[in-house]
């Protein structure tokens, strides 16, 4: 099938606002090249349970596609159209199953050497639409807090070297009500801005109770019944002797929360995206380091927030990893110094992913060995490249962020 | 000031971040004299040698020039840097244009075509591999050509299903670990299990072979080892990767093969997102190649005739590419995830000697094949003159 094949019955499966959404522009559709339009359905199919930002996302893209001619269109899309796709990705049912089409889709470019043509259009397409339609500045400068190091005394090594060109370092903190003052700066800003999935709380242990309802929780402990779910899952592919990683991709793919546990009557949209960390994330089963630093870096990606404080937790002691699938090992010991490095790169990682949202160039960011007497302060404010040995409260250095 | 980082051209950020390989190569060549830098002149390429033996380290688990040999990772392989880079010619960008999966990516290293197939499928590689030139052109008995690799992924890396080469031509594999398993049931597994770790990026694959034979075969008629000895001294190892080494060695007392290829993967533990694994597996890496260039030294048979090339199958993706997730996966296909290093040491390579020239991958067997005097007819690549 070809995309001007397409029409509006085409999307009769798809749920209420993404087949709406499809419906409207069917038109645009039916012009794109096959290397492309499966990739806008891979989104268009999620709508319904899509991040505001996402949605207005792809509004966006799409209202930029159907502003420009037959004409633009083909040239700002040459570099898809050059991209071969063989008949038999083409015959594959695209319209309802974009996810597997991508995969197939991706395989084939790495086999064919065209994944860097690909790159090309896909960054030439990206920088003309994202310019054309820029994402709008947040309603309040961006502000990341990470807490680093719980259960270690001491670092091995020296923290926030990856951060420490863009910001002042701190030695001398005083870790006294650090965690209280945190709590407090995510509540009031969760209260005075309200809008839906803007202020996040992730942590890799169990979840502390918050007082504001506004903020988004995602907890390793508190999945840990999904993260159960799925390695029972990946369990059955491994155990049936038939299963190679695309058919445990599929499964993973095909995977719904109510699949795992998780309750979608009162929010459909984060269930969602919990189901999408544990199955699109590597390793977020398995280590809550590695859960913390994916889920924020989504979180930021897709919900674009203006409050995210990530609490990093010791993760497990390594395994065989097969043992460490096999959710046999529920008593593990923990690793504390190398969650400890493990996170200080999670810091780092979160402070990227902020910085490609809008508004970067306002945006604050804090880092803080918690309970400890180390952090580092990121923002305009803030002397860039600049060790400090003030004494300093947690509460001083939030309200230096401004 | 604070720049968005999307602003930035992906592509030229990683780009700018493979260059600074220059900076590394400036400090580190401090050790070998700053004279010779960047000043190779192909005027003394090697006469090609008797006897001579070559032992390949490949990593199949990419590292990145920012956790090795740029100027903060420099702490992370001390013995690279300090013991085996003054006494190396260093390739300071080794590209890999193709898929950057690693067995296909090892095959591609060990045909010097770029491979094509599925990653994951237990196939054999299409094209002649560097064993099947070497003992075909050369007239090699069986057990003069051995590879050591990492997973059951990786046992048809030996032989290619090329007629004109193909079957009974190729190398001698063997997977420590489906060794270690074989000889286990007596042992119990508790005590090993930390040596029996899987694939990283798909851990739940891991393909059957046949029963245990083989392996017990291989363990006394080849390795000279009993089960008794085998599993205890197993029990002082870290890692897969030491396991590995250990039969490495083994094998270069027992059977001294000319040509020794062995395939390193502990690294790849990054596809699990933690950062402290992946610099922990790049730091024995380290640790396991100087160790296997001293087994060199130490052995007469091979002590003063082998050429030995340490060299990553590729990277990983940059902490720029927004497509990517930094070191945990090398799926974008940036620069730095294609862009890697190579080096190499033995008699008649010039020391201290950095080349800067982009060079690729495929080029490893056509100047291996230089160097031991067969043709890699079918390989894409073209010989390293410098070394050649």
């Amino acid at each position: 099938m070809q995309p001007s094949e397409l029409t509006a019955a085409s999307f009769t499966l798809y749920p209420p606002k993404a087949r709406a959404f499809a419906v409207a522009n069917v038109a645009v559709l039916q012009q794109l090249p096959l290397a492309l339009v499966p990739l806008l359905l891979r989104e268009v199919i999620a709508y319904d349970v899509r991040f505001p930002a996402e949605q207005r996302m792809l509004d966006d893209q799409f209202a930029y596609l159907r502003s420009r001619s037959r004409d633009e269109r083909d040239r700002l899309l040459r570099g898809f159209v050059s991209i071969s796709v063989p008949e038999k990705l083409a015959a594959m049912d695209w319209v309802h199953q974009p996810q597997q089409f991508s995969e197939a889709l991706t395989a084939h470019l790495w086999a064919t050497h065209q994944m860097d043509a690909f790159r090309a259009a896909a960054d030439e397409y990206a920088a003309a639409w994202r310019e054309a339609k820029p994402d709008p500045e947040p309603a309040v400068p961006r502000l990341s807090i990470v807490l680093i190091g719980q259960g270690c005394s001491s670092s091995p090594h020296p923290l926030f070297r990856k951060l420490r060109p863009y910001g002042t370092y701190f030695s001398h903190v005083d870790p006294a009500n650090g965690w209280d003052v945190i709590v407090t700066t995510v509540t009031v800003r969760a209260t005075k801005h309200q809008e839906k999935y803007q202020h996040w709380y992730i942590d890799g242990g169990e979840a502390a109770d918050l007082p504001s309802r506004g903020v988004s929780v995602v907890s390793y402990a508190g999945l840990a019944p999904a993260r159960s779910a799925i390695l029972k899952r990946m369990r059955t592919v491994i155990n049936s002797g038939n299963g190679g990683p695309e058919a445990l991709r599929t499964l993973l793919a095909q995977t719904h929360p109510e699949d795992i546990g998780l309750d979608v009557r009162n929010d459909a949209t984060l269930a969602h995206f919990k189901t999408s960390i544990l199955t699109e994330g590597s390793g977020t089963q398995i280590f809550s380091t590695t859960f913390a630093q994916w889920t924020a870096r989504e979180a930021l990606r897709r919900a674009q927030p203006v409050t995210m404080l990530v609490r990093f937790a010791p993760r497990q002691r390594q395994l065989p990893m097969n043992e460490l699938l096999s959710g046999q090992h529920l008593v593990n010991e923990t690793d504390p110094v190398g969650s400890l490095i493990d996170a200080d790169m999670g810091a780092y990682y979160t402070w990227i992913n902020q910085q490609r949202l809008s508004g970067a160039e306002k945006s604050n960011f804090l880092a803080w060995f918690e309970g400890k007497n180390e952090a580092i302060a990121i923002g305009p404010s803030v002397p860039r490249g600049v060790i400090s040995p003030s004494q300093m409260t947690i509460e001083k250095l939030i309200a230096m962020l401004g | 000031m604070y720049d968005k980082l999307n602003l930035l051209d992906p592509r030229e950020a990683s780009r700018r971040i493979a260059w600074s390989r220059r900076d590394f190569l400036r400090s580190a060549a401090g050790v070998a004299g700053a004279a010779s830098l960047f000043s190779f002149a192909p005027a003394r390429a090697l006469v090609q040698l008797k006897n001579q033996k070559v032992v390949v380290v490949t990593f199949g688990g990419g590292a990145r020039d920012e956790e090795t040999f740029a100027p903060e990772g420099q702490e992370n392989v001390p013995n690279l840097v300090k013991t085996l880079f003054p006494q190396s010619t260093f390739y300071a960008q080794v590209v890999n244009r193709g898929i950057l999966g690693h067995y296909v990516a090892t095959a591609s290293l060990a045909t010097g075509v770029y491979e094509t197939f599925n990653n994951f499928a237990t196939v054999p590689p299409e094209n002649p591999t560097v064993f099947e030139y070497f003992r075909k052109d050369l007239k090699r008995p069986l057990h003069d050509a051995w590879v050591v690799a990492p997973s059951n992924g990786f046992n048809r890396i030996g032989e290619s299903d090329n007629r004109a080469y193909g079957s009974g031509l190729g190398a001698g594999v063997i997977l420590p670990k489906h060794l270690l398993q074989a000889a286990l049931p007596a042992h119990g597994t508790i005590d090993y299990a930390h040596l029996l770790r899987d694939n990283y990026e798909t851990p739940f694959y891991t393909p059957e072979l046949a029963g245990s034979e083989v392996e017990m075969q291989q363990l006394e008629d080849i390795l000279k080892l009993s089960v008794n000895d085998f599993v205890h001294h197993a029990m002082s190892l870290a890692s897969p990767d030491e396991l590995s080494v250990y039969i490495a060695k083994q094998l270069m007392r027992q059977m001294a093969p000319s040509l020794l290829w062995i395939t390193l993967h502990d690294i790849d533990i990054a596809h699990s997102g933690t950062y402290s694994l992946y610099i922990d597996g790049i730091q024995r890496s380290d640790r396991l190649c100087l160790e296997i260039w001293n087994a060199i030294e130490s052995n007469p048979e091979y002590k003063g005739r082998t050429t030995m090339f340490i060299l990553p199958d590729f990277g990983r993706d940059s902490d720029i590419d927004a497509g990517g997730n930094g070191f945990q996966h090398h799926r974008t296909g940036d620069t730095l995830s294609r862009t890697t290093w190579m080096m190499v040491l033995g008699p008649g390579v010039r020391q201290g000697i950095v080349i800067d020239r982009p060079v690729q991958s495929i080029d490893l067997v056509p100047t291996i094949g230089a160097r031991l005097g067969f043709s890699a007819r079918f390989s894409k690549g073209v010989p390293l003159t410098e070394i050649a």
